[in-house]
């Protein structure tokens, strides 16, 4: 039995969410097959084109302005794909909703689950590429493999955590504002300025370095750094305050999309 | 007499809708607006629905009867849980399947077999459900050696006939359609009626709105006639018809 008046709430959503993973499976399945189209080497072209940019900033950063940091290569490849990540994850969400708006308008799901199976099927593809980085620095950089390493997990997790988190509320606006995607682009290069990704936060002056640590991504990325990079295990606080900043997001996302999830199917 | 407990209870369930003469949609003009102290929308309020109250017992397929605008469909977007009452209560038992539109989910590029299962699960089924019912879909649907091709090679009947046997092999309790009903050829549409009537017999509850009477005659038990959002008749389909047709709300049949 299910009341509409009572389904309200975290844990019935949560409880729903549940009952559609076969959607959310489904839809990720979906989105790769039809962007690979049954091609493993389409796979090779959605790594290229992070590779030239991360060939041109390796260029430009040990050549012309020179960062000192021993194989910059290896460092700027432990961040810049988590980066990449995040920015096709937030992307995917301001048209996301536009896109499914038949589905939405007749079909009574979680309609979050667009949202994770445009992270999802990002992930798989995150979790291609982070192993194929992982390989190359053990071979070239670390000449072993870091005890450090058995963290990637967890940043994997908060990396997905924060992406979503963020996702959830821009793809909710835009269904409101359309010119969300005129002005996300800015906002995201804005933040990949401020976000330690082709230079180490270290660089940062000390007395600035409590308020750029307020930005997330300089602790997620930070972590790589420590982690996939330096080879470190990485201090706790800033593992701890990183994870306290995920949740946070994650949760103010979801309360921002909760409130107007309801008056999708009447407004896409 | 005690009457077997509803499957779908609806209680002075209201729905209003805004109709907007101006809405904001950019962030832009919303700084504009503000700064202006403009208003941001310039919209009137309707009732697409008032006060309605309906309750459906397992083994009645209902007919939702009435001109256009009437709220037909809102009553079925909101059984189906896509639509939230603005006030009033919808109790459902059971799993509800709704067909608002044929193949919502459906991919181009994915084959029609792939499409079944994606389609299934947007209609809400764990893979160990559609497995029970594959085999069923596939042989209703009728189309054995195309299901390895992609979707998009399909003629638009032979989708629809796709779409259509999913919605009607997944058993559920609650099976709502809305307008969808005239699609395939002649003998699809005889085994459709057929399926409809056996899922009634078998205690399902069917809703539909059809503007095809002949169709509703066939499976419909009883008619439920809707104008402005209230009902103005309810009850058994041959005489809510002929009331129908004798307002001059439809041409006689």
């Amino acid at each position: 039995m299910s009341a509409v008046a009572t389904d309200r709430g975290a844990f019935p959503r949560v409880r729903q969410v549940w009952r559609y993973r076969e959607l959310l499976r489904g839809l990720v399945v979906r989105n790769l097959k039809v962007k690979y189209q049954r091609s493993l080497l389409g796979f090779v072209w959605t790594l290229v084109n992070p590779l030239l940019t991360v060939a041109i900033l390796v260029v430009v950063f040990s050549h012309v302005v020179r960062i000192q940091v021993p194989n910059y290569w290896a460092f700027l490849l432990s961040g810049y794909f988590v980066w990449n990540f995040t920015l096709q994850t937030l992307s995917t969400g301001t048209w996301i909703f536009a896109e499914h708006s038949r589905l939405t308008r007749s079909v009574a799901f979680p309609s979050e689950l667009l949202v994770f199976s445009a992270a999802g099927s990002r992930l798989i593809e995150f979790l291609a590429e982070i192993a194929i980085i992982l390989g190359l620095l053990i071979v070239l950089h670390h000449h072993g493999v870091p005890s450090s390493y058995a963290l990637v997990p967890v940043l994997i997790v908060l990396q997905v955590v924060l992406a979503v988190g963020l996702a959830l509320p821009i793809a909710t606006l835009s269904v409101f504002y359309y010119d969300i995607h005129h002005a996300l682009p800015i906002a995201l290069t804005s933040l990949f300025y401020l976000s330690p990704v082709f230079y180490p936060a270290s660089m940062v002056p000390v007395e600035m370095q409590p308020f750029y640590f307020l930005n997330p991504f300089a602790g997620l990325l930070t972590l790589y750094h420590e982690v996939v990079y330096a080879g470190h295990w990485p201090e706790a606080s800033l593992l701890a305050g990183t994870a306290a900043a995920a949740a946070l997001v994650w949760v103010i996302g979801y309360a921002v999309f909760h409130s107007y999830a309801a008056s999708f199917a009447e407004i896409v | 007499m005690s009457e077997p407990a509803p499957v779908i209870e609806l209680r002075d369930v209201s729905k209003r809708f805004y109709f907007y003469e101006h809405r904001t949609r950019s962030l832009r003009e919303w700084f504009i607006r503000r700064v202006l102290r403009r208003p941001l929308h310039v919209r009137r309020a309707a009732f697409s629905l008032r006060d309605l109250s309906l309750r459906v017992a397992p083994g009645e397929a209902v007919a939702l009867l009435g001109p256009n605008g009437s709220g037909k469909s809102t009553v079925l977007r909101l059984v189906g849980g896509i639509y939230r009452p603005t006030s009033g209560t919808i109790v459902t038992r059971g799993r509800i399947t709704a067909v608002i539109e044929l193949g919502a989910g459906f991919h181009p590029e994915l084959t029609g077999a792939e499409n079944i299962r994606l389609y299934a699960a947007v209609l809400g089924l764990t893979r160990r459900e559609l497995a029970a019912h594959y085999d069923d879909i596939v042989e209703f649907a009728g189309m054995g050696d195309s299901l390895d091709t992609p979707l998009k090679y399909y003629s638009s009947g032979m989708e629809a006939r796709l779409a259509f046997a999913v919605a009607v092999c997944l058993d559920p309790a609650i099976l709502l359609l809305d307008e969808v009903l005239a699609v395939g050829d002649a003998e699809f549409r005889a085994r459709c009626l057929a399926r409809l009537r056996s899922f009634r017999d078998r205690g399902g509850a069917l809703m539909l709105v059809s503007h095809e009477l002949d169709q509703v005659r066939a499976v419909c038990t009883r008619g439920v006639w809707l104008d402005h959002g209230r009902v103005v008749l309810d009850g058994d389909i041959e005489q809510v018809l002929a009331a129908y047709a004798a307002a001059g709300a439809l041409e006689p049949v």
